[in-house]
């Protein structure tokens, strides 16, 4: 009979470190105040800034007369314990929300942190155990946290809808949202709207049927769930096989946050693409709601208008990536889209109209649409094994990775990517948790570059672009300051001028970009927040550099004190 | 807690993938025996794991849980030197020293269904062979289900 020692109850892992465990109680966030978020820049209250997308900050502390001195505050480094899903994919790809000098941002493997935003102190931490083996298509990672009502909520990758207390990082609820043994997980920033919680679904590369939701921001209940793709006999369902099964494993996936005007109260919502990818023989139609902008009542949960970028698509152009709000001169509402297919779109907000429509990429082989919007593909996979290769690749002419809008301007700041791929048709059966893109990839490891455009969407024109080796896999920031901020796939940080495309200043971060930064100033000083880490779905928007070195570390930048 | 064996084991052991120092210089991952569960009426879970003498492996290296929830274990090191177990749990991972020919327990939440490994986080006991799966059956509640009838699976 051994003798064993004591060794006594396991402890949480944090006990064995700095972390203090609380972060000040903020004012709190609600609806009203997630409204008029433009009226108190110091903060970031919002995933874009602002319900609108513009991303778009009026802080002009750091401005272009002096981002030459902008150095690094502090940095926050992630790491890893242990094995985790997608272990060589992860990546820090959030956008930071900061609170009256708190901030909160999630990474990858589940894991929240509140931070101390002027110095970098990790005030609590939250992790979520999220299983090895959930289908990931792009990476472990997660885009972004909510914070309101007292609470932080995140999306995890096994698709629970979870609440933190915003002072303790404790779970208040918990919420089971999606079916991972049926390929969904989780990785968008939810939105507040009202006293609810907006979230969509992610797994559209295993043949899901896409969804956005609305929960209950107190209790975790659900308001309503809005499927993407119509089941037979409900509006859009013609567009599907009547006699398949097409319909059931359809995606369109809900994987970026909608943007949504107050006034309307409509959530601008882009869906993924359809199911199987490249296979568009299963599926005959236009296959609604893939690749679209659905316009969805925030109170029901309804569709009320749509506009579809990619009919039919057969190049895994997903239409995912934000639709920035913004108003015309003459006060005519628009919403601005700068779709994977190359195109950049001008709607109508209130009814879908198209309003203007033009190519922001150099080039463009799948197909044309003329000004009218008429689409016509010209070459795509159709013949079983043979391959055929087409500009913009499946990452498109621009992915997830968000635009913004400088009103000094009136200019638009897109990055951009210029990636080919050759597909090749392999017909494959459906089954739940595999991946169902019906071909062989394979993107172009050669003859790529990137820019940063910026383009008056009044009139299409394009002002300037900032050209680079590598493709822009990164969201752009613009600011009062007469600066665009974009971090590079290479690790530097760049500030623009935002009215000459001038580059003005460089930090080199040590990995490459693939986040949004965020700004936001505490006792008056100006900073400005970048996570950093290269990770993701390097297949697909940047092979060519799936060797680069990986990392996950915030960088936190401001003017020197003195 | 009941377990398992397969003509597996006799493999790995006919290869010397089985121990440490054999045809590789630690254990491979995962070639451990299967143990499962015992449940409460309350459905808390609760196992025991082992660490066997001079073998660096957890054992049974795959825990097997019906269904996620509160899973209860019971630690020994039975080994002649010091290891630990960096476990995962909703919130924060647990964390549990186990010198030489110590008990302990740990009480830890998972969410089901899906797979989590872990391990001991010291020098290089993970590479050695000490790293333990638990796996979690069973299916999301029905209300995450997608309206759409069954599918096929693999």
């Amino acid at each position: 009979m051994t003798d064993y020692v004591d060794a006594g109850e396991a402890i949480p892992f944090a006990q064995l470190s700095n972390v203090k465990g609380s972060a000040p109680a903020t004012t709190n966030v609600d609806y009203e105040r997630i409204k008029a978020a433009a009226s108190e820049p110091e903060n970031w209250l919002t995933y874009y800034g602002t319900y609108d997308g513009q991303r778009y900050s009026t802080l002009d502390q750091i401005n272009k007369d002096n981002v030459r001195r902008l150095s690094p505050a502090w940095v926050f480094q992630a790491g890893a314990v242990g094995m985790q899903s997608g272990a060589s994919t992860y990546s820090f790809e959030a956008s930071p929300i900061v609170v009256e000098g708190v901030m909160y941002v999630s990474g990858p493997d589940g894991r929240v942190w509140a931070i101390d935003a002027k110095t970098g102190e990790e005030l609590w931490r939250y992790k979520h155990a999220s299983p090895y083996d959930v289908s990931l298509c792009c990476g472990n990672v997660n885009r972004g946290v909510a914070v309101g009502h007292g609470k932080v909520y995140m999306y995890t990758l096994n698709a629970h809808l979870i609440a933190l207390d915003a002072t303790t990082g404790q779970v208040v609820w918990d919420t089971v949202n999606g079916d991972v043994r049926a390929g969904e997980s989780g990785s968008v920033a939810p939105l507040i709207v009202k006293d609810m919680v907006i979230c969509g679904s992610a797994g559209g590369e295993f043949g899901v049927r896409g969804h956005l939701d609305a929960f209950d921001a107190h209790t975790g209940e659900r308001r309503w769930r809005c499927y993407t793709v119509p089941k037979p006999g409900e509006p859009g369902s013609e567009t599907w096989p009547d006699d398949g099964e097409a319909w059931q494993r359809g995606g369109a996936n809900c994987w970026v946050t909608p943007t949504y005007d107050p006034e309307l109260e409509l959530l601008y919502q882009g869906t993924g693409n359809p199911a199987p990818d490249f296979d568009g023989a299963v599926r005959p139609g236009d296959n609604l709601y893939t690749d679209c902008t659905i316009a969805v009542d925030v109170n029901t949960g309804e569709i009320r208008w749509h506009y579809q970028f990619t009919p039919h698509d057969l190049w895994d152009y997903d239409s995912t990536m934000e639709n920035l709000l913004f108003d015309a001169p003459d006060g005519r509402k628009l919403l601005a889209h700068a779709d994977k297919n190359g195109y950049f779109f001008v709607l109508d907000r209130t009814n879908g109209e198209l309003v203007r429509v033009f190519p922001f990429v150099d080039r463009i082989t799948w197909g044309e649409i003329t000004p009218d919007g008429k689409v016509t593909p010209k070459i795509y996979p159709d013949e079983e094994g043979v391959p055929v290769h087409f500009w913009p690749g499946p990452a498109g002419g621009k992915e997830w990775t968000h635009m913004s809008y400088n009103p000094q301007t009136g200019l638009i700041y897109i990055p951009v990517q210029e990636v080919g791929a050759t597909a090749t048709r392999r017909r494959r059966e459906f089954k739940e948790s595999i991946p169902y893109w019906g071909a062989g990839v394979a993107v172009d490891i050669e003859d790529y570059y990137g820019f940063v455009s910026a383009v008056d969407p009044l009139t299409g024109e394009e002002k300037w672009r900032w050209r680079n080796e590598y493709p822009m896999c990164a969201s752009t920031l613009t600011t009062a300051g007469g600066l665009v901020f974009q971090g590079t796939p290479t690790g530097e940080f760049v500030a623009l001028d935002a009215q000459t495309g001038e580059k003005l200043w460089s930090f080199q971060c040590g990995s490459g970009h693939h986040s949004s930064p965020t700004p936001f100033s505490v006792d008056g000083r100006q900073y400005i927040a970048v996570p950093t880490g290269w990770g993701g779905w390097i297949e697909g928007f940047l092979p060519g550099l799936l060797g680069a070195a990986a990392g996950d570390a915030l960088f936190c930048f401001a003017l020197p004190e003195d | 807690m009941t377990t398992a064996e397969s003509d597996r084991a006799a493999e790995y052991a006919a290869a010397g993938l089985d121990g440490q120092n054999r045809t590789a210089l630690g254990r491979l991952l995962g070639t451990g025996r299967i143990g499962y569960v015992e449940e409460d009426a309350d459905g808390t879970m609760r196992a025991e794991i082992r660490i066997p003498e001079d073998e660096l492996r957890y054992d049974p290296a795959i825990l097997i849980l019906p269904h996620g929830g509160d899973l209860v274990l019971t630690l020994y090191n039975d080994d002649k030197n010091t290891h630990c177990a960096v476990l995962p749990s909703n919130g924060d991972p647990k964390f549990i020293w186990l010198v030489n020919h110590a008990k302990g327990t740990a009480s830890i939440s998972l969410d089901g269904p899906g797979t989590y490994w872990y391990g001991s986080t010291s020098g290089n006991d993970e590479g050695r062979g000490l790293v333990g799966a638990i796996v979690i059956g069973g299916e999301v509640p029905d209300h995450a289900k997608l309206d759409r009838p069954p599918q096929p699976r693999p």
